[in-house]
């Protein structure tokens, strides 16, 4: 994280329902920003190491749909379903990311490309309906900053031993 | 945050190397004490304790064969571990850590137009 030096932004409406993430990437906006734009592109990076999708329906535009199926490592299928709700290359990209359409649970993330140097600082803000919701996805999760501090050459590690097929 | 026993927690229980050694070993198939002993370079009462401690916690399996017991991965507790830290940001982080690779890619394409 850069530090600006500025006071800390007052807290959101927002903030108990929102998870912040932020992320070098060492290549300019508009190559990251071009990684979202088409499927082939996007398989290639979407989800942690050894998830795979298939889409089945893909638009890059507001109000497109991308709507595909999330293979994780272990067997288990996710149903995906998220709809662009705003895109303005190379600096943003908001978007509706749910199960399926019309589901009541959806949350909003908006990603932000913004030029550090020669790379890209991503900061991707996810908005969820309700703190229990939020809470639901975190605990499902387990998206605990102490716990990733704490764990997080653990996490690398067990899911290394997981994707060896523990299971046999 | 308040600390866990060992024994109860199983975050605690792979935060000791000799421990995760000792799962790492395991990933190759069951194994009784003397050889996990043996090829960890431990003593046995030292492998049994550690086994021991993996098994409270839900990490390790055993079974009788014989005159032997014989420890192996129990994939039930991993799995529990996994999903606690392969959380929300987990998920974005890694898939950031294949963006940012894919996107060297990209940059490679684009020098050769």
């Amino acid at each position: 994280m850069n530090s600006t030096g500025r006071e800390a932004p007052a807290r959101s409406a927002t903030a108990d329902r929102e998870i912040a993430i932020s992320r070098g990437i060492d290549a300019p906006p508009e190559l990251v920003f071009k990684a979202f734009t088409e499927v082939r592109h996007l398989s290639r990076w979407w989800g942690p190491e050894g998830f795979t999708t298939t889409t089945r329906a893909f638009e890059f535009r507001v109000g497109g749909v991308w709507d595909f199926v999330l293979h994780g490592p272990d067997g288990t299928d996710y149903s995906e379903w998220i709809t662009w709700t705003e895109i303005v290359p190379p600096e943003r990209i908001a978007m509706l990311h749910g199960e399926y359409r019309g589901d009541p649970n959806a949350f909003e993330s908006v990603l932000t490309f913004a030029p550090d140097g020669e790379t890209t600082r991503i900061e991707m803000l996810t908005v969820f309906p309700t703190k229990e919701l939020r809470d639901e996805a975190i605990k499902k999760h387990g998206a605990i900053e102490a716990g990733r501090q704490t764990l997080g050459n653990l996490a690398a590690y067990v899911a290394e031993i997981v994707r060896k097929g523990v299971e046999g | 945050m308040a600390r866990a026993t060992t024994t109860s927690d199983v975050f605690n229980a792979i935060a000791e190397p000799q421990r995760r050694d000792i799962l790492t070993l395991l990933r190759a198939g069951e194994r009784p004490v003397t050889e996990v002993a043996d090829e960890l370079g431990m003593t046995q009462p030292g492998a049994s304790k550690h086994l021991r401690v993996l098994r409270e916690v839900g990490l390790v399996r055993d079974r009788k064969a014989g005159k032997q017991r014989l420890y192996d991965l129990d994939a039930r507790g991993l799995r529990t571990v996994h999903e606690w830290t392969g959380g929300f940001e987990q998920f974005w982080n890694e898939s950031f850590d294949r963006l940012d690779a894919y996107v060297q890619e990209l940059k490679r394409e684009g020098q050769q137009e």
